[in-house]
This record gives structure tokens, sequence and C-alpha cells, in this order.
């Protein structure tokens, strides 16, 4: 049984990264996984797009981790965005209304080409 | 310091005899002789083989192991010498030989002027040669004497005196090992006592980490229901560890002009940190809505009280409120604010059309768009109303309910839950209902591993009222906040 989190940073288009989430995000990985976020945050990645197709499973405490590093973000004068939420996720968020907040998208792709055609400093 | 000379000193004149202990260096010694903890202790093998290996060696009738105690001598092992254990510590023989570096050797008793006083050699034993060599501990204290003993006189050689010397250089490493086990048998004890001590400290901790929490508890929930006219009230707490305080909530409360408030949440997290959240969340909902009929500003109070708490953006929790207000055409007009809770379920008596299976119509109810509450500054919530008629009833839960397991290890689910709801009797009252949501649970064969919590009210029909009148009361509570697992 595999408890660890990975993040990998996949991609690093100028201040947006994109880093990839495998594993359960609970009680025992969320904090790591916040750490680590934060830390891609303060190397100058202050736009996080947050790759979770990886994610088998995500309780409260992912959730807030999530929310920690969309506050970090933001202080960074960044932003956090989600991509390939798996469906459970994605019910947690809607059910929380967290969704309406943190821009979300089906793919990668889609949230990386989002954010570079959107205005504003990218 | 007194001394006396002995006439016969290993054949060597000159050398004195001490009669008389140094009081310095006897109280060393008893305290030598009790650090081996050897004096009454039962007869041991080793030490009456050396005994007998003695007498053979110098072919005498008797020979001894002795331990000199403050004031008798007494016999660890005794070869040739039966009922005796101990003897005075009368001068001459052994007790004048523990007070010597070296071997003590009397041919003929008579002869000498302190032995021949001896109860030994006075007595029935009548003991004419006497010979002992100090058992003597590394650090220099005499714990006693092996001796040899004949009733006839006679006299040794040098190499034998030596032999003597070396019989009691192996009762001194008998001791030794003797004393060794002993430490090893003791700090196993200590250990064991050690552990046996942490352990019950352990149960002890464990009972009062129990009560405090299940203490805590009580003060995070209220004590009994109100009882409201005209409404049914029914609710169930189950906290999944009675070591953690659980982070659900709920409460409800008389309003100004004749209304109700109702709330009930869960704090993300469990324990302490979670006990303040929601104590904090209690008492800012209960606060808030009295200053203001609208139930999405309610919350929006307890979401602007959570970003203020040293946990900002950390701790939050999801939550419904709503007010009831007493309808003029009979029930409640229930408003019904949500952040980010699972949806609360209105059931109703399922039309005819609906089927034999369906017995109670199930409408899940979620103000749209409602957030999780303490997260985001400027977190937005939304209210909606529904009119509860009598024979109505509005189910309030927590995800511990919904996140139940079954046999198969799927969760319960809001599929689970409804299915569970339509099911059921349509008649049965708030009470009736989160009864067999218990049971519902205790069925579930993983059972809840969450907090639930459980918020029931239903309406009366005019029947039941009148039931309800006759049997003194409307409100019911099978809230079991003092930690009790199912």
């Amino acid at each position: 049984m595999t408890d660890d989190i990975e993040l990998a940073l996949t991609t690093t288009p100028g201040p947006a990264a994109v880093a990839t989430v495998t594993g359960e995000i609970d009680l025992h990985t969320a904090p790591g996984l916040r750490t680590r976020a934060l830390e891609l945050i303060g190397q100058g990645h202050r736009h996080l797009i947050l790759d979770l197709s990886g994610v088998g499973f995500c309780d409260s405490a992912g959730l807030s981790a999530l929310i920690g590093i969309w506050h970090g973000a933001k202080e960074a004068g960044g932003s956090l965005t989600l991509a390939a939420i798996p469906d459970r996720l994605m019910r947690m968020l809607t059910l929380t209304g967290v969704d309406s907040l943190l821009p979300h998208y089906p793919s990668t792709a889609e949230a990386l080409s989002a954010h570079q055609s959107a205005p504003g400093p990218a | 310091m007194p001394e006396q000379a002995s006439a016969f000193e290993d054949g060597v004149p000159g050398k004195r005899l001490h009669l008389v202990p140094d009081e310095v260096v006897e109280a060393d010694r008893m305290e030598a002789v009790r650090r081996y903890d050897i004096l009454d202790t039962p007869p041991d093998g080793a030490f009456d083989r050396v005994a007998a290996l003695a007498a053979r060696l110098f072919d005498v009738p008797v020979a001894t192991v002795t331990i000199v105690d403050e004031d008798r001598i007494w016999f660890k092992a005794a070869h040739g010498l039966d009922g005796v254990s101990e003897i005075g510590r009368d001068p001459g023989l052994c007790g004048s030989a523990v007070l010597r570096d070296d071997a003590l050797v009397i041919p003929d008793t008579l002869l000498d002027d302190v032995a021949c006083g001896n109860p030994l050699v006075t007595g029935p034993l009548g003991v004419r040669f006497y010979a002992a060599a100090p058992i003597t501990t590394a650090d220099g204290h005499k714990l006693g004497t092996i001796n040899v003993l004949d009733t006839k006189p006679r006299s040794i050689t040098s190499e034998q005196t030596a032999t003597l010397t070396d019989l009691a250089a192996i009762v001194l490493d008998e001791m030794e090992l003797r004393l060794s086990a002993l430490r090893t048998v003791r700090q196993e004890q200590r250990a064991a006592e050690a552990e046996r001590a942490a352990r019950e400290q352990a149960e002890r901790d464990k009972a009062a980490i129990a009560s405090f929490a299940s203490t805590l508890q009580r003060t995070l929930l209220p004590p009994a229901l109100p009882t409201a006219p005209g409404l049914e009230l029914a609710c169930h707490y189950h906290t999944a560890s009675v070591h953690d305080v659980g982070g659900d909530f709920y409460d409800v409360f008389p309003l100004p002009s004749g209304k109700w408030g109702l709330f009930l949440g869960d704090v993300c997290g469990k324990g302490a940190e979670a006990a303040t959240i929601t104590s904090l969340a209690r008492y800012t909902l209960r606060a808030s809505a009295q200053h203001t009929d609208d139930p999405v500003a309610v919350l929006e109070a307890l979401n602007n009280a959570l970003l203020a708490d040293v946990w900002a953006g950390s701790r939050f929790c999801t939550a419904f409120f709503a007010t009831l207000t007493p309808a003029a055409a009979g029930g409640f007009t229930v408003e019904l604010a949500a952040g980010g809770h699972p949806p609360a379920y209105h059931l109703s008596p399922a039309p005819p059309e609906a089927g034999p299976a369906t017995r109670t119509r199930v409408e899940a109810v979620r103000p749209k768009g409602g957030m999780l509450i303490g997260a985001f500054p400027g977190a937005h919530f939304a209210s909606t109303t529904r009119h509860l008629a009598p024979g109505q009833a509005l189910l309030l839960y927590t995800d511990g309910l919904t996140e139940a397991r079954t046999s198969t290890g799927a969760m319960l689910g809001d599929e689970g839950l409804t299915a569970f709801l339509a099911a059921r009797p349509a008649s049965c009252g708030a009470a009736q209902l989160v009864q067999d949501t218990v049971g519902l649970l205790d069925a579930l064969a993983g059972g809840a591993s969450d907090d639930v919590a459980l918020l029931a009210l239903s309406v009366p029909t005019s029947d039941q009222t009148a039931a309800a009148t006759r049997a003194g009361s409307t409100a019911h509570t099978t809230a079991a906040p003092a930690g009790e697992e199912h």
C-alpha cells in the first residue's frame, strides 16, 4: 500500500507550472502536498495548475490542502487551477461550493491554454 | 585498638590475631554481606559440594561454609554437622578467622589460648583441629569463612592451607554468580514492574481522555432538544471514537416572535482543534440568529467569525441553518440556508401513483451554491424556502451517514439513503425517522467510521398531535453525546 503522494512538475512555461498529483490525498498525505505545492509557488511558479487525474481518493483534509494552496497562490499574486478532476473529488468540490471559486478544466491542456489566453499577468 | 595474641599462628610466631573488629571495617563488611543477600537463604547445592570437597580433601569429618552476621555465624553449608544452622560469634574459631586476611590454622585447639574456650571445643563436638580461610570479596570485605574441623589434633601443609584459600575463592565466585543472577532477576522484575505501571498509567490516561472527550462533547451539544409546540424533534449523535471529540454539531432554539432556529453542521477535522471551531460555530450561529431573520446572513456571520479566528482559512465547516415560522394554515415555513453541506431530505407521504415500493416521497433540499464556511472571505451562501406540512418531515444529517460502508465496502451514498427513506412508512414522525435511520446505520456491515449527527423535525397531523399531547411531550431526544459506541 502506498500512502505517499507524489507531486511532479511536468512543464514550466513561465510563471505557470503544471504539477501532476499522484496518490491518495488524506490526513497523512495532505500536509506534504500542501507544503510541496507552496514550495513550487515560492519558487516562482505562482500560477499553479494541478493535474488531479492520478488522485484516487481525497477527503476533507485533502480539500483543506487545496484551499491552503489556493490561499498561498493568492497571497503570492498567483492562482490555482485544477485539471482532470476525478468524479468523486468533483462531487466534493461541487457540494462544498469550492468549484465556484477554483477554476477547473477537463484536461491539463485546456487549463494551460485557458490560462495562457487569459488577460492579465501570466 | 585492643588486640590479643594467639599462641599458634600458622606456626609463624609474631603474627597477631585481631579479636575485636574495627567498627568502621565491620560496618563496611556487614554492608557487603547484605549486598550478597545470602543470609538465611535455603541450602544450595554448589556450597554443599564445596563443603563436601573440603572435607574429602582434608580428610576431616566436618567442613562448613559460614557467613558471619553481626552477632552470629550462619552456616550456608555444613558437611558432617547435622542440626546446626548457626553459632555465636565467640572468639577462637570462625569468629577469629573472619577477622584475618589469611588462613587461620589451629593444629590443637586445647593448646590455643583463645580457641580452647570456644563452645565448639568445650562442647559435645570437642573440636581439636581447626583451619579456616576467609571468603574475601574483590574489594577486601570478609563475608565469612570456609572451615575444616576434626576431633583429633593434626597439622596441615602450607599447600593444603593454599587449597583452603582456593576453596574460599571458589565460594566467593559462587556468591558472585548468585549475586549477578539475583541482580538480573531484580532488573527483570523492575522492568516488568515498570512496564505494568506504564500500562496502568496508559489505561488511566485513556480513561481520562475518554472522560474528558465525552465531557467536552456534552458541552458542544444541547443537553436536550426543546419542546416546540406543533413540532416533533429528534436527534442522534454518534462519535466515531470515545477518545476524540467529534466535529459534528446541531442545536434547536427559540427565536423572537415565535420562530425557531435550528442548525446542523460538520467541522472538518476532529479533536481539540475541531472542538474550538464547533464551540465558535455554535455560539456564533445562536447569537447571529437573534439579530437577523435571514439565514444567509447568519451563515455569513459564521464565515466571518471563522475567518477572524486564529485558524483563519485552515479550519472550516459545512452547515445548514434554518428558521421555522409557524404557518397560519398549519405546519411551518422553513427557510433553509446551506454552506457546503450535503442535502437535507424533505419527506412526505407518497402519492398513490408513485407505486407500492415508494411509500415516502423524498426530496433533496439543497440551496444552490452554498459554499464551505470559513474557507474563503466573501463566500456566498444561498437559501431556499419550504413548507413543512402536517405529516411531513425534514431530515438533516452529516456525511458520516452517507459515507458509512455497506457489506460490499461501498458507501451508502445519497442514493442508498434516498432509497432507504423512500421505502420507509410515510406516517412516521421525527423520533421514528431517527430511530429507523440509526437502525440502518447499525445494520450496515462497516458501520459509521466517522461521526454521525442526525436531526429530524416533523409536523404531526392533528391525530398525532392529540396522541402526543396525551403523551405529554412532542420532543424526542435520542442523542448519545456521552461518546457511547455501537
